[in-house]
């Protein structure tokens, strides 16, 4: 399975942040998806997600050869500032997403399994989620887009809000949840592209385009993506 | 001084002409026909300061001819006093509480937010200037109207004009009770958040121009003159005490918080705006669902906010029967507020269009919606998709309709009743267009806040009302409503009229909201 992104176009009034993107994401793989401030990833998504309406240009799934529209469910989206329904509690929103994705699940666990397995305490599971930490809502917000079980995951800086405990729990989570989904991770940090991703990307003047790492060790590797970085502008 | 003065009012020119661009670039179609560059665009930024300060200009006079039309000529009608005297005691009382609810300096206003605390301008200049400039606007606006007005209602020439003076003198010996208040404890009083005291004082000056007029007494000419000689000599004195206080600084510090500038503006966005909704939520843990889905979240989301919703009906509701208990009583003992009573029920139905429009609750319900649900739930794709987005509508409208019929039940009933028992009507339909029309009523406020809510959605990521033609839509409602209160029209037609017009709107919006909504209701990014 592949999302398949052609000649997307997005701009902002005048200004084209997205000038020509074009790509396949594919199954099994984290993409890193980096770029300097204002570069346009947060749009890219946002185009993804049908947040915002594109210029021009086509984005599907295709599978098995065949080609179709990507519809909602297939696209679950974690933003950097954590997103949830602070009049529920953590138990509550999970029952609601369960009940909403019932038909996508397909090995449905307890509630309390899915607290387990993002290593939610059993105290905070009744609490109020305006009570909860930043951290632990975007937990949350991770957990139930991981229940609706998307093709598409799109990962809008998600670890930067957590300890550094949590954050590897989280990179291991996405390690062992990616064979089943396309994931796209943008984030700032680069030290964190390289050690979790497995093909990075850069959105450089409104294109993509994907750095090659072959023949380069990790030093090499990051040097030429910050070349690249500084291409821009 | 003056120069702190201009620099903020050029300041305040300038937010203002480019809120005036940003509500036009709003416009549905405008805002595809008008390019981003317009903000740097010299001759859209003469013409949006020309509105800004024409609108300055209205602003001083227009809210002062609807006041003293309204609150004290419109009245003079009502009793059988002595005309020039009613006007003076109305509008001596209503200065009285006036002065205590609307001081302009103690205003937790965006303008002096943006000036004293963002960018650190002189607070005591900044606070003095703006002040002085508030009470010559205050003066020139109620001048020519205390004239006209006045002259009509046979007050001497010198009263008509020693009027606006007194006003000004009252907000003054006000103010420095304040600063005085604030030396002595420390604490400074944001005016909009009256404390108990204030609102009993009102309560009182209000039942003091009204009722004392009913009972045919009234202040006369020489008792107005000792109170305006006594307002006189203590509003110089306070304006002394105002001019050579210097801590303002440490006063605008407690005031202008992040959330008291929402209050006062309704539409400051941010986190100040999102705090204050969350306050709304309460954790009972007895509050759960049996439902599943999208009923079940809708569910939880009414037990969790029943602060705004059930118990302010509630609320309401006792205060609908209190009042219709005490007309029952009065036009048993009274019968000439008997007479007057069967007249405005076969008259004044229009004005219930107000009432009811002010007593809905679906404007602020639909905004805690957004606030403390669809604000983060509409990023996720699953809750945008048609089966969702209308399955929690439906949800939404049965519990508007059903939450505001609880005080418009009781409302129709009462009128109903208060008709029979002040006299009745020799047409009985009478009574059953009364009733349906205000349970009409109460279903159109509902139906138009939602649909409005879900066709328009108007908010940001940062929960900013963004939406010109929302606001647009919202002032044309209270306009309209406010309108109806100077309608005379007998019950039957305009009853029959309202429940055919309520049926129509009701159907073609929920029309529009089916085969629209999945397509507008979105964040606007």
């Amino acid at each position: 399975m592949k999302l398949v992104v052609k000649n997307l176009k997005k701009n902002f009034g005048k200004k084209e942040v997205l000038k020509d993107i074009n790509f396949e994401f594919e199954k099994g793989k984290i993409y890193g998806l980096l770029g300097r401030n204002g570069a346009g990833k947060t749009t890219f998504f946002n185009c993804l997600n049908e947040d915002i309406e594109i210029n021009s240009g086509e984005f599907y799934i295709e599978d098995n050869d065949t080609k179709r529209k990507m519809e909602a469910e297939d696209v679950g989206y974690v933003l950097s500032t954590p997103n949830v329904p602070e009049f529920l509690t953590g138990r509550e929103f999970l029952k609601f997403f369960i009940d909403i994705n019932k038909k996508r699940i397909k090995e449905e666990k307890t509630i309390d399994e899915y607290f387990d397995f993002m290593k939610i305490e059993k105290e905070d599971r009744d609490r109020l989620l305006k009570d909860y930490s930043h951290g632990m809502k975007n937990k949350m917000q991770m957990l139930v887009n991981i229940i609706a079980n998307p093709n598409v995951l799109l990962l809008d800086e998600p670890l930067t809000s957590f300890d550094v405990v949590v954050a590897e729990e989280m990179k291991q989570m996405l390690r062992e949840i990616k064979k089943n989904h396309i994931i796209i991770f943008s984030t700032h940090i680069m030290e964190l592209a390289l050690d979790l991703c497995d093909e990075i990307v850069i959105l450089n003047k409104g294109v993509l385009e994907e750095i090659d790492k072959s023949n380069l060790n990790n030093e090499q590797f990051k040097n030429k993506i910050i070349d690249a970085l500084k291409e821009e502008g | 001084m003056i120069k702190t003065f201009i620099t903020s009012f050029k300041l305040k020119n300038t937010y203002r002409t480019n809120s005036i661009i940003y509500s036009i670039k709003q416009f549905p179609i405008i805002k595809k026909i008008l390019p981003d560059s317009l903000y740097k665009n010299s001759g859209l930024k003469i013409f949006a300061n020309i509105i800004s300060i024409l609108s300055e200009i209205i602003g001083i006079f227009i809210g002062k001819i609807i006041y003293i039309l309204t609150m004290i000529f419109m009245a003079l009608s009502w009793y059988h006093t002595n005309q020039a005297d009613t006007f003076i005691h109305i509008f001596t009382f209503l200065t009285l509480a006036g002065g205590v609810l609307n001081t302009y300096m103690l205003n937790p206003t965006k303008d002096k937010y943006y000036a004293i605390i963002l960018m650190n301008m002189n607070a005591r200049e900044y606070g003095l200037s703006n002040y002085y400039y508030q009470l010559i606007k205050l003066v020139v606006g109620f001048l020519p109207f205390t004239i006209l007005f006045g002259m009509i209602a046979g007050v001497p020439l010198w009263i008509q004009i020693a009027l606006p003076i007194f006003v000004l003198a009252v907000k003054l010996i006000v103010m420095n009770y304040s600063i005085y208040d604030f030396k002595k404890t420390n604490k400074a009083s944001n005016e909009n958040l009256p404390t108990k005291f204030v609102w009993g004082f009102v309560a009182v000056c209000l039942l003091l121009s009204y009722g004392l007029p009913a009972i045919n007494i009234t202040i006369n000419v020489t008792v107005f003159l000792v109170v305006f000689i006594i307002s006189l000599i203590l509003g110089i004195y306070s304006l002394i005490k105002i001019h050579t206080f210097t801590d303002y600084r440490k006063m605008y510090k407690q005031i202008l918080t992040a959330s008291n500038v929402y209050m006062a503006e309704n539409n400051a966005g941010t986190q100040a705006m999102k705090d204050i909704s969350l306050k709304q939520i309460e954790l009972d843990k007895n509050y759960t669902s049996n439902k599943s889905g999208f009923a079940y979240f809708h569910d939880l989301f009414v037990k969790r906010h029943s602060k705004i919703l059930t118990k302010a009906v509630k609320k309401q509701s006792v205060i609908i029967l209190i009042i219709f208990t005490a007309m029952i009583i009065g036009i048993e003992v009274n019968e000439e507020l008997k007479n007057r009573t069967n007249e405005i029920l076969m008259k004044y139905l229009p004005y219930f269009v107000f009432i009811m429009y002010c007593i809905n609750r679906s404007s602020s319900v639909t905004q805690a919606m957004f606030m403390n649900c669809d604000h983060s739930m509409l990023t996720y794709r699953i809750y945008r998709t048609p089966k969702v987005i209308l399955g929690i509508f439906k949800e939404r409208l049965k519990t508007l309709i059903t939450i505001n019929l609880m005080p418009a039940t009781l409302i129709g009933l009462g009128l109903a009743v208060l008709l029979y028992l002040s006299g009745g009507t020799d047409k009985p339909l009478n009574y059953m267009v009364l009733f349906v029309s205000i349970i009409a009523m109460s279903i159109f406020f509902s139906v138009h806040y939602l649909v409005m809510y879900y066709l328009l959605q108007p908010y940001n990521v940062n929960t900013e009302l963004r939406s010109s033609t929302y606001k647009t839509v919202q002032g044309i409602t209270y306009l309209v409503c406010w309108f109806m209160i100077q309608i005379q029209l007998p019950t039957l037609y305009f009853g029959i009229a309202t429940i055919a017009f309520c049926v129509v709107y009701s159907l073609i919006s929920l029309y529009l909201a089916y085969k629209y909504a999945t397509k507008t209701f979105k964040l606007r990014v």
